[in-house]
């Protein structure tokens, strides 16, 4: 892998089997992506394109077709962990127990792992709320507290899949807001992967525009604009002019995804 | 005046609507006393056989025991067997058909059987409670088991969780609340175990009290032995209620 690199990915595919209709299909084809180590990246395109089901490659939860995926692994912490889209927060444990389950998971004694899970809870802001459990939390606060879980491991590279995408309208707009200053903090390498165009270039240093099925990477495009980044920049003409052109990317890969789908009823991406 | 909660006051209103009209029944000789006993005579028969002679006790005390030691077995051995039932798919495979004709065999046809084996003492007593309770409980366990949701299976994967870890963080917390559906299932169907196994060769116990009470025509004892066995299956329930709601305090329903 080349040097300064956080993640490299060679000409990844993955293929499966329809369970409905015993088809083989492609879900994601020919992606490379290389990302420097202290990079905000993410991947945007049409839903079912195979951008999940890519970042589960990455995660480990099952292994691609073909290709290579290297992860930098330095001596301290984990290669990767993962915020997943909804909430999954243990709703049998409290938020402490939920944020150092993944230092409990490499053996880390359960009274050790909460000592060093409480500056993550700092850090996202849920101080005081250790001994709540989820259902007490808001969805926002959940989050927050997944997050910290994923933190918590201090993971070279922190995978987001659709992080903020139950929340309402309101409140992602904060959260991204938040994740940004914590990004900042924590300085971590992130894969960001979502469906909202705006959400993608107010996080990014990159925006990887993916096709429809078999996703591939169509675009790879840099968001010059200035850090820190106020929720205001989202008005400004450059920012627009980002949207615009990300926007027309998927557009055009829209009208034959939905052909797409009407031949093959059922075919959704693995997981 | 405090108000009562409309359900128990519509929950007593029931009993004072059809205690009367049983007793009446039964008064004005619609129906002969021999064939349903009225409220009063079984209050009596109960003051009689619990205060005066006693002679319930030792049913009662034998019928708890068989019980207790059969659901307490059928716990002990169907909760693990259900774990393991539905963490390794080829052990369901090997067993399921076994279970699914011992399931549907109706127990009552194997007590001959077991009495033959096992003899008239309290081991047969307590192997049919066994037989009764233990594949619900089996079977509840092993679908609280699957029912452990795939994000957080991920979840733990994502981590590099141990298989142990897994099974302890993830799946023994996820079925927990079907283990408790499957002790609150088990203590219904130990009761029609006690009542089965002393109908049959048996001289002591509520089964026996019942069957013996019929046969010489006390009704009354009859309904007696009847409600004290419905008594405990409620208060059973009840307690169950109780772990229910203290161990499940995740849980938003009972917050």
């Amino acid at each position: 892998m080349d040097k300064g690199l956080a993640l490299q990915a060679r000409d990844v595919r993955m293929e499966y089997v329809d369970q409905a209709t015993g088809d083989r299909l492609l879900a994601i084809d020919r992606v490379d992506i290389d990302i420097t180590e202290g990079e905000f990246v993410s991947i945007v395109g049409p839903s079912g394109c195979g951008k999940s089901t890519f970042l589960k490659i990455v995660n480990g939860l099952f292994p691609a077709t073909a290709g290579t995926i290297e992860i930098r692994q330095s001596a301290k912490g984990v290669a990767h962990a993962m915020v997943f889209q909804d909430s999954s927060l243990f709703p049998w444990y409290t938020i402490i127990d939920n944020v150092a389950y993944g230092l409990v998971c490499q053996g880390v004694p359960k009274k050790d792992a909460q000592r060093r899970a409480q500056p993550l809870i700092d850090l996202v802001s849920l101080t005081g709320f250790e001994s709540k459990f989820p259902y007490q939390l808001s969805g926002g606060m959940q989050q927050r507290a997944n997050l910290a879980r994923a933190l918590t491991v201090d993971p070279e590279i922190l995978l987001m899949d659709e992080p903020f995408a139950a929340l309402d309208a309101q409140t992602r707009e904060l959260m991204q807001a938040e994740l940004l200053r914590i990004w900042n903090e924590a300085s971590k390498t992130v894969l960001f992967i979502t469906h909202q165009i705006d959400e993608a270039i107010y996080l990014s240093d990159r925006v990887l525009v993916m096709s429809a099925r078999p996703g591939r990477i169509l675009a790879d495009i840099t968001i010059d604009l200035p850090r820190p980044r106020q929720l205001e920049i989202k008005r400004t003409p450059e920012f627009i002019a980002y949207a615009d052109q990300i926007w027309g990317l998927i557009a055009k890969q829209l009208k034959p995804h939905i052909h797409d789908k009407a031949a093959h009823p059922g075919g959704e991406a693995v997981a | 005046m405090p108000r009562i909660p409309e359900r128990l006051a519509y929950g007593l209103l029931g009993f004072l609507v059809v205690l009367p009209l049983w007793e009446a029944v039964v008064r004005l000789g619609v129906v002969k006393r021999v064939t349903l006993s009225a409220p009063s005579l079984i209050l009596e028969a109960a003051w009689e056989d619990l205060f005066v002679n006693g002679i319930l006790w030792p049913h009662i005390f034998q019928s708890s025991q068989q019980f207790f030691l059969g659901l307490g077995l059928a716990l002990i051995t169907g909760v693990p067997l259900g774990l393991a039932l539905g963490l390794f798919r080829r052990l369901n495979y090997f067993l399921d058909p076994w279970l699914s004709a011992i399931y549907a065999t109706p127990t009552i046809a194997l007590v001959p059987l077991i009495v033959l084996i096992l003899g008239l003492g309290i081991e047969s007593k307590i192997f049919i409670v066994w037989l009764e309770a233990i594949f619900v409980i089996v079977v509840t366990t092993m679908v609280g088991v699957h029912a452990a949701e795939a994000r957080y299976l991920d979840l733990a994967k994502s981590f590099r969780a141990s298989r142990w870890f897994t099974f302890r963080s993830v799946i023994l917390p996820s079925s927990f609340p079907y283990i408790l559906t499957a002790l609150r299932l088990g203590v219904t169907r130990s009761l029609v175990g006690v009542v089965v196994a002393e109908f049959f060769a048996a001289n002591r116990g509520l089964g026996f009290f019942i069957n013996f009470s019929g046969t010489t025509l006390r009704t009354d004892r009859v309904m007696l032995g009847v409600i004290l066995l419905g008594l405990l299956g409620v208060v059973l329930g009840e307690g169950i209620r109780r772990i229910e709601r203290r161990y499940e305090k995740w849980r938003p329903e009972f917050n």
